[in-house]
């Protein structure tokens, strides 16, 4: 009886395992396929359809402006984050502190495509053009609350005492900052950075409204390509996209051991 | 001490303003937006001309309806079905809990964006499971793609981990000492479940609902590849506001109605499961 349980247990986890993870590697398994309509029958195997993709330069220098919109967005929304997070850890009532937290976490609640709108809609109140930096804007803010909950999931287990240590030794604040507190918070605030990364490389629809030709992110490129037509290539570009995710997940928690959840 | 303090706070100023000038200043410009008149209708703004144009027609009445229906039926099922594998993944521990959690957090990464190129494949023509039994004439062609079940399916399927992990934080919490007393007590399993672990894990619950269904209403690639223009929700909607008619006012008050449905659903939800949750 035990025994069935337990099978039946690990049969419902394969299951769900299978139905949550099937889509992305049906796609992994038409990028390697010559036939050139999607989806096709497997004909065999090939790498051309990535090969087929550093012939289009539009994909590439997509994914340039995307890596660049991804790593400003990172690096704002983590170091206004830790600000925050380390302000709630230090100080301030617990229930102070979940009612601030809630407030910063409320862009994950507007859903992004009005995220996009919004910001297109006030730069054309104000008669400019949103540009790149609308981009970041849209981007920065809703990777923030990701970075915020992995700096306060990596504060909760700093002890404060070794700031008080460090400033009792003579240390400034600033230099106790330096050489204590950021050395220490350290995988959290790579790991926020990363997974803020990641997340807005991926994004289509934050970028829907705000991007230009000149500014096409690499999902804007990739929504453009589909609408016309959809082949093994795109595929193979999501594929990519798919390895470098799975890489900087298993990089995440081997060298920093950090997760998404704790 | 009231000037340390002072400090503190003013580290929060940053996050704040991040808020206020990226988030509500453009959603106060959208909504004042919302309120305006446009090539379509015409009156002296601001007024409400826009949402009562679309609340007076069926045809958006259906889109409003549409997003509601798919975002409580994909909560619905996603709850259920990710509670049971929170709970079977709490009996994991070390390498294989840690490899269950990374395979949950890997297609959130990968982006929603790879995951529908796949479910257009899996659903056209029956794809790869059902395709075989339609060839054969065993069964007659599915047609998921373009269908509401088609989004629900993906939805869920896009949900699934954020739902999981939610639980499975809250489960996690529950101390194991809680479990010994109620069976030390006589409690059964299933009593044990009832009296102790499912009223504890209620607060994971609803937050895991509110994002479930947060993110399914305002989810834009699976409606837009998989239900298509056959099957509008308010955020495809928007965008064929702004693609197709040029009619930014009207994006405004379609995004506006979405807000709205959006908070009414987190305060039903909170209400709905707040009740059984003991302070």
């Amino acid at each position: 009886m035990r025994f069935l349980g337990k099978a039946a247990g690990g049969l419902y986890l394969l299951l769900l395992y299978l139905f949550v993870a099937g889509p992305l590697l049906f796609v992994i398994a038409t990028s390697f396929n010559p036939a050139t309509s999607f989806p096709a029958p497997f004909e065999g195997l090939t790498l051309s359809w990535y090969a087929a993709i550093l012939r289009r330069p539009e994909f590439l220098s997509a994914a340039g402006t995307s890596a660049v919109v991804a790593a400003l967005a990172a690096a704002l929304a983590v170091v206004v984050a830790f600000l925050a997070a380390y302000a709630l850890s230090r100080n301030g009532s617990s229930s102070a502190r979940g009612a601030m937290a809630t407030l910063l976490a409320s862009p994950l609640l507007v859903p992004q495509v009005v995220i996009s709108l919004a910001i297109l809609q006030l730069a054309s109140a104000w008669g400019v053009g949103t540009g790149f930096w609308g981009l970041v804007a849209a981007h920065a803010v809703y990777v923030m609350p990701f970075a915020l909950r992995l700096l306060l999931t990596g504060l909760a287990r700093f002890d404060f005492a070794v700031e008080e240590a460090s400033r009792s030794l003579g240390g400034g604040w600033l230099s106790t900052w330096r050489e204590v507190t950021l050395p220490l918070l350290r995988p959290s605030i790579v790991a926020g950075f990363t997974f803020c990364f990641i997340l807005s490389f991926v994004n289509l629809p934050l970028s829907l409204f705000l991007t230009s030709p000149d500014t096409a992110t690499l999902p804007i490129v990739m929504f453009a390509y589909i609408e016309s037509r959809i082949d093994p290539m795109i595929a193979a570009v999501a594929s990519v996209i798919v390895l470098a995710a799975g890489t900087a997940t298993i990089l995440l928690d081997r060298f920093l051991h950090v997760r998404l959840v704790d | 001490m009231t000037g340390a303090r002072g400090v503190q706070w003013l580290l929060l100023l940053p996050s704040l303003l991040l808020l206020a000038l990226l988030l509500g200043l453009p959603l106060a410009a959208m909504l004042a937006n919302s309120l305006q008149p446009n090539v379509l209708l015409s009156f002296t703004g601001p007024a409400l001309d826009n949402y009562g144009y679309l609340l007076s027609r069926s045809y958006y009445l259906q889109v409003i309806l549409r997003t509601l229906r798919m975002a409580a039926v994909t909560t619905l099922v996603t709850i259920p079905l990710g509670y049971i594998a929170a709970m079977l993944l709490r009996r994991l521990s070390g390498r294989a809990g840690n490899l269950a959690i990374m395979g949950l957090t890997f297609p959130i990464l990968a982006g929603p964006l790879t995951v529908v190129l796949g479910w257009m494949a899996l659903l056209a023509n029956g794809g790869p499971f059902l395709g075989p039994l339609v060839a054969a004439g065993l069964i007659g062609p599915p047609n998921l793609l373009g269908s509401e079940t088609g989004v629900v399916i993906s939805l869920v399927q896009f949900v699934l981990p954020f739902a999981v992990l939610t639980l499975y934080t809250g489960l996690r919490q529950i101390q194991p000492q809680l479990h010994e007393a109620a069976r030390s007590l006589g409690a059964g399993s299933l009593s044990g479940f009832l009296h102790v672990t499912l009223p504890l894990s209620l607060p994971s619950a609803l937050s895991a609902s509110i994002i479930v269904f947060s993110l399914a209403a305002s989810s834009f690639i699976s409606p837009h590849y998989l239900g298509g223009a056959g099957q509008l929700t308010l955020t495809t909607l928007v965008t064929q506001f702004i693609m197709a008619t040029f009619n930014a006012e009207l994006a405004a008050a379609a995004a506006g109605l979405l807000l709205l449905l959006m908070l009414a659903a987190v305060i039903g939800i909170t209400a709905a499961i707040g009740r059984f949750i003991r302070p």
